[in-house]
């Protein structure tokens, strides 16, 4: 007969049930976790820079010192700056009203592995090591340092036209900033 | 423990009375606000970039900017969280009652909504807009008090910003006070005194932030930052033709309020959305994301 059997598999069933809902209800891992928990550890700095022994050396350059190295809008493009903050500007550029690109200054001491992807790299734009990076992005590295970025926002910004804004920045101005 | 930037992005509602009066608003700035939620969602949106390393990267320098303290974007959200609040309890309540597509704002529903007086209205307007000034400087850099560069960006909002302001003027200017809201807003805080202000409820939530020093400091700070936000908001207005009749009709797609009780539309929306805080967000979000793909 069916009773006895439930009788059976009644009490494992129920302890397999509230297993279930009990692992349920805390939440599930994320690919986001470690970052959250690695940077709430310890107190997260990132503006700070670092010798290769990741001792503090010093500040990241003020965002503001990296404004006059951007490259001027010409060409029926626009110009706007967005962003300034310890050791990154940014700046959209417009063409027609429309942001079809973002230009960007970043000091790798606020974040030193950014710079690693430039050891490898063969091409150069302006004399300095360049990269491309995902679909949108090509940037170099001046002076061993400082993170010159150009991504596309939209199709018609191609990746000569972010080389071509890369070379336009004024990149040797740039590598004697301190 | 205060939540992750991530948790926060994810859990971004698809649905509810702020979606729902947002898009009610669409016609002020069409297609400039969609709804992004969800923070990988966000950072595909933002960058157009597919590749997973490449977003892990991203998402990952996003998390560590938003979690620096001294970076200021913790301040940011606090801001756009606590000038904000909602009775989510209410807006619940509010969409269980639905009848078909509408919520009808009568009887026990309409009990639970208390008009705001104009005075307190007007000083929550140039509260938001401070909060909004204060914030974009936290976001974005420049000095924490720099009115001048604040008004010169708005011409730049876009997007979910735009949306804010847009719902700013509407919700918190044309409907409460109706279509001399700028004066009417001016003309109260001119009679604010300071001990007015410290008696205000929103006031007391984001004091610690609000540049000015002392409470007449700041009581002048916001009458600065109105003076000098007027003439955007007046524009945007005229641009538009925009009054409170056209406002309300397009908020009539999803509240049934008859056109006698403005106030009570007012008290409602402001008691069941919380748009600063949902598109404060989505606006935070995409300046960490942006920032973050540029520092990798």
């Amino acid at each position: 007969m069916i009773f006895p059997r439930l009788h059976r598999i009644l009490a494992p069933l129920l302890l397999a049930g509230l297993l279930f809902v009990t692992s349920c209800s805390t939440q599930a891992p994320s690919r986001w976790d470690q970052a959250q928990q690695e940077s709430t550890q310890k107190p997260a700095q990132t503006t700070r820079t670092q010798d290769r022994a990741g001792a503090p050396t010093g500040k990241a350059v003020g965002g503001g010192e990296f404004n006059k190295f951007f490259p001027s809008a010409s060409g029926g493009y626009e110009r706007v700056y967005t962003q300034e903050k310890q050791g990154f500007a940014e700046a959209k550029l417009k063409k027609g009203g429309k942001e079809v690109a973002v230009m960007s200054i970043s000091d790798t001491a606020n974040n030193p592995s950014a710079a690693q992807k430039f050891q490898q790299s063969s091409q150069k734009i302006g004399g300095y090591p360049a990269v491309s990076q995902g679909s949108n992005g090509t940037a170099v590295l001046v002076a061993n340092r400082y993170q010159v970025k150009v991504q596309s926002r939209d199709a018609s910004f191609t990746q000569s036209d972010r080389e071509a804004w890369l070379q336009r920045f004024n990149l040797q101005g740039l590598a004697r900033t301190r | 423990m205060s939540k992750s930037i991530f948790e926060l992005v994810d859990e971004l509602p698809t649905d509810n009375i702020t979606i729902r009066t947002l898009r009610a608003l669409d016609f002020v700035v069409p297609g400039q606000w969609e709804n992004v939620v969800g923070f990988t969602n966000t950072i595909r949106h933002v960058t157009g970039e597919t590749d997973e390393d490449l977003i892990q990267q991203i998402g990952e320098r996003a998390i560590y900017l938003y979690n620096d303290k001294s970076q200021g974007y913790q301040r940011a959200l606090w801001l756009y969280q606590t000038v904000d609040r909602a009775d989510s309890a209410l807006g619940a309540a509010a969409l269980a009652n639905k009848v078909g597509d509408k919520i009808p704002l009568v009887g026990g529903l309409l009990n639970r909504v208390t008009p705001k007086p104009n005075k307190a209205q007007a000083i929550d307007l140039c509260l938001k807009l401070v909060v909004e000034l204060v914030a974009f400087c936290q976001i974005n850099g420049i000095p924490g008090d720099s009115i001048g560069d604040f008004v010169a960006s708005l011409g730049e909002y876009s997007g979910e910003s735009l949306m804010r302001m847009a719902a700013l003027v509407c919700i918190d200017g044309l409907i409460p006070l109706g279509p001399d809201f700028i004066l009417e807003a001016q003309s109260r805080l001119a009679q604010t005194t300071p001990s007015d202000l410290e008696q205000n409820s929103t006031f007391q939530g984001v004091n610690s932030l609000i540049p000015g020093g002392s409470t007449p400091g700041k009581l002048n700070f916001i009458g600065q930052s109105f003076d000098s936000v007027k003439g955007w908001m007046s524009n945007f207005v005229a641009d538009r033709g925009l009054t409170p009749e056209k406002v309300v009709s397009n908020m009539q797609q999803f509240v049934e309020i008859s056109n006698d009780k403005l106030d009570y539309l007012a008290a409602f929306l402001d008691m069941t959305t919380n748009y600063y805080e949902h598109t404060g967000t989505q606006t935070l979000a995409r300046r960490l994301i942006e920032r973050a793909a540029a520092e990798i």
